[in-house]
């Protein structure tokens, strides 16, 4: 069979037409699944930045002795890459079942709630209307954009807190800092030995030294961060300066080690301090796993030192008084994160059970509690700490214990209200003050010029 | 002995009679008509709307966007960062380009002449080009790590006066980058004129050779101009790449400390994913794709200026 030449060409152009049009076509979306499967089988795959591997296997676990019909799928991804990584994922058709969201930032439960199912009738039908006289109001108001629940929160978390491996603080004979000229004593010591001392990461967008810009501000002020965030103070306030001139004295008297701003906390200064290398770090609440054998087995076995290397017995500390005003240690807690279920998804029932058990049951929040990542949500639920291997039980509980009843009192809010280029500025004023000769009141002006942009 | 020109082809020659004096259609059209619409449909709809975006307040998600004519334009030209990328950008371009041109050349003109092991040596030069920078990224961080394999050897050899945090250190860390990238693709301009040099007369060089020259005049005067075009070509090549730069910084280094090593890719990235500003990483993007269209240009031209 002979084609003449138009037809040839009239039969080229449509399929030329037809392939690209195919091609524009994927690039689209597609309306939501209506029926949304089974509610108690299928497939998830869940997505998230947080917890970790371990801990994720243990939750599924639980889950699983309730659905064994559900088969959920977890894959962590980094958190600097976790937008970037999410949305496309969730532009197309084959994104995640259920994906984590933060309270703020790049991945908030607001920069997805487009691709978010209103979980709000699902989570009445399993508490009750009043539902939110049972969870954590903090994630209430994190995770409902536009009267739609569009993420249920799991966990919370704190920070303001330091972390000291008190094995090492033992074999020299010192107690923590209290006040900055203990801190640099300490630092001494340990230096002279060969060690580092306060190991700080702040290479990259993650907020780590926020928090610890944040703690020197409270010591200088308590609230002083907290009201420039709200904007009830400038960010050039007295007590901003003041705080980021005391982190340059940190960084000028010997207590943070060198070379900060060139470090990622992950895994930099984690595997440095869980491996004996650094002697404190600045980390929150989810930090209290490594007190237990199993996740810190996990996390030396993640650094890939070898398997005999020592258990380090890391205990919580306040952050000290480096401003020498008597002011206390303070905590500042979040809702660490909710899991959403895409709107697309093709097993959202089974998504839902899955999203809700994990934040909103006794079953799925005795797991998050047990797991010593994060401090449950729903009202009542406590880690059984009879059920828990700690490194040193004796050492580390009462401690723990602490951090616990402080996060209760938190009234600051951790990372809620700050923006990703908000935050990005308190990182480059941090980094610019152990790392030129930028004075405290230009690099404080400097984040205020952000704050007032936005 | 007699040649059988294809119908095809003989027909293309001399066209039908009824069609000579018409409008003549190439008879190619039918066969690049679906890529042709393939690139216009994918790759052009895709720098329209880029350009589109980039004149809007827009979060990438949200159903609104907020049209703000040029204004992303506006706060890029005020945005010291951006300006800051574009001196990296053109530091990096110079510094890669010169090294890897030097390194290329000489690599290919001594594995041109009598070796032992020419094989070995040309796969030891041209590994680093398939290794991932993914992969290989992780070993630069600790080998220039505050307590790395660099520090240590320092110490080990009595210099630990030289010892540094590498990459704390604005200066230090974008040269790092530059070595890295360096060490990742000279490979790639090795095996260019590897190739380049291979076209050139055994009896130029030779008769060069009888005249007197020695080696070092032989790369200068018959080598160098040799490879003419083939330089031009790492230029432009080089340019763009510089232009695009995104891995090594981002996985090395971040962009920081304080966007010391910060490039239109890795601040592009940081504004439209981490801010969700992608009206602004869209404007950003516009301007990439210029410099790169106008950088070739210019590399262009002025390698045919010089040629005459």
């Amino acid at each position: 069979m002979r084609f003449s030449t138009v037809r040839k060409t009239t039969l080229s152009a449509v399929a030329g037409v037809v392939l690209a049009s195919t091609v524009l076509t994927a690039c689209g979306g597609s309306p939501e699944n209506s029926d949304g499967g089974s509610a108690t089988a299928g497939t998830v795959n869940w997505w998230s930045w947080t917890p970790d591997n371990d801990l994720a296997a243990r939750e599924i676990a639980a889950f699983n002795e309730q659905y064994p019909d559900i088969e959920v799928i977890y894959k962590k991804v980094p958190s600097d890459n976790y937008a970037a990584v999410l949305k496309p994922a969730l532009a197309s058709d084959d994104g995640p079942d259920v994906f984590t969201v933060n309270a703020s930032g790049s991945y908030s439960a607001e920069a997805f709630a487009a691709y978010s199912y209103d979980l709000t009738p699902d989570v009445e039908e399993l508490l009750g209307t009043d539902w939110e006289s049972k969870v954590y109001q903090g994630g209430v108001d994190a995770f409902t954009v536009d009267d739609r629940l569009v993420a249920a929160q799991w966990a919370k978390v704190g920070a303001g807190i330091m972390w000291i491996n008190k094995d090492v603080f033992d074999q020299y004979g010192l107690t923590p800092p209290t006040t900055m000229d203990e801190w640099v004593q300490v630092c001494e010591t340990f230096r002279s030995a060969g060690l580092g001392c306060f190991r700080e990461g702040m290479a990259g967008s993650s907020g780590f030294i926020v928090d610890t810009v944040h703690s020197i501000a409270d010591s200088v002020e308590t609230g002083a961060f907290q009201a420039a965030v709200t904007g009830e103070a400038e960010w050039t306030a007295p007590s901003i300066v003041e705080a980021l001139g005391l982190l340059r004295e940190l960084s000028e008297n010997g207590v943070l080690d060198e070379g900060s701003v060139g470090i990622q906390q992950y895994p930099d200064v984690n595997n440095a301090f869980l491996t004996g290398q650094v002697p404190m770090v600045q980390m929150g609440t989810w930090y209290q796993q490594y007190a237990t054998v199993n996740s810190l087995t996990a996390a030396l076995d993640g650094a890939g030192v070898p398997a005999d290397t020592p258990k380090i017995t890391i205990v919580p500390i306040p952050f000290p008084d480096v401003a020498g005003s008597g002011n206390p240690s303070t905590m500042f807690a979040d809702p660490d994160a909710g899991q959403a279920v895409n709107v697309k998804s093709k097993n959202r029932n089974a998504a839902v059970t899955f999203a809700l058990w994990l934040g909103h049951t006794q079953e799925g929040q005795q797991v998050v509690a047990n797991n010593m990542d994060s401090f449950p949500t729903l009202n009542g639920v406590t880690p059984a700490f009879d059920e828990i291997e700690f490194v040193d039980p004796d050492v580390q509980l009462p401690e723990l214990q602490k951090v616990s009843e402080q996060l209760g009192q938190a009234s600051d809010a951790r990372s809620l209200g700050i923006s990703a280029e908000l935050n990005q500025a308190i990182i480059d004023a941090a980094q610019a003050m152990v790392n030129s000769d930028t004075s405290p009141e230009d690099a404080a002006a400097a984040i205020q010029k952000v704050a007032d942009a936005r | 002995m007699t040649t059988t020109v294809p119908e095809t082809l003989a027909t293309t020659r001399t066209g039908s009679p009824g069609r000579r004096r018409g409008v003549r259609r190439p008879a190619g059209l039918p066969w690049i008509l679906p890529a042709l619409l393939f690139s216009a449909g994918l790759l052009y709809y895709c720098i329209g709307y880029t350009g589109y975006i980039s004149t809007l307040d827009w979060d990438g998600a949200a159903p609104i966007q907020q049209q703000v004519g040029a204004e992303n334009f506006v706060r890029m030209v005020q945005d010291p960062v951006f300006w800051g990328a574009l001196r990296n950008t053109a530091i990096f371009f110079v510094v890669t380009f010169s090294v890897q041109v030097a390194l290329g050349i000489v690599f290919a003109s001594l594995l041109h002449s009598r070796l032992w092991f020419k094989t070995f040596y040309k796969v030891l030069i041209f590994i680093p080009v398939v290794l991932a920078t993914a992969t290989a990224a992780p070993v630069f961080r600790q080998i220039y790590a505050p307590d790395g394999a660099l520090n240590e050897l320092l110490g080990a050899v009595g210099l630990a006066g030289l010892q540094q945090t590498w990459l704390a250190n604005g200066a230090f860390a974008l040269a790092i980058v530059i070595t890295v990238q360096i060490w990742h693709s000279t490979g790639v301009v090795f095996v260019l004129y590897y190739a380049a040099i291979g076209q050139i007369e055994p009896e130029v060089v030779e008769a060069a050779r009888i005249d007197g020259a020695g080696d070092l005049r032989i790369l200068v005067s018959i080598v160098w101009p040799g490879v003419r075009g083939t330089t031009i070509a790492i230029a432009i090549l080089s340019a763009i790449g510089s232009l695009k730069t995104f891995d090594v910084p981002f996985l090395i280094t971040s962009g920081g400390p304080s966007y010391a090593t910060e490039f239109l890719g890795t601040m592009i990235y940081r504004v439209s994913v981490a801010f969700s500003d992608v009206g602004y990483g869209a404007a950003l993007s516009v301007v990439l794709l210029l410099l790169a269209l106008v950088a070739a240009i210019i590399i262009n031209v002025g390698g045919r200026r010089g040629e005459r």
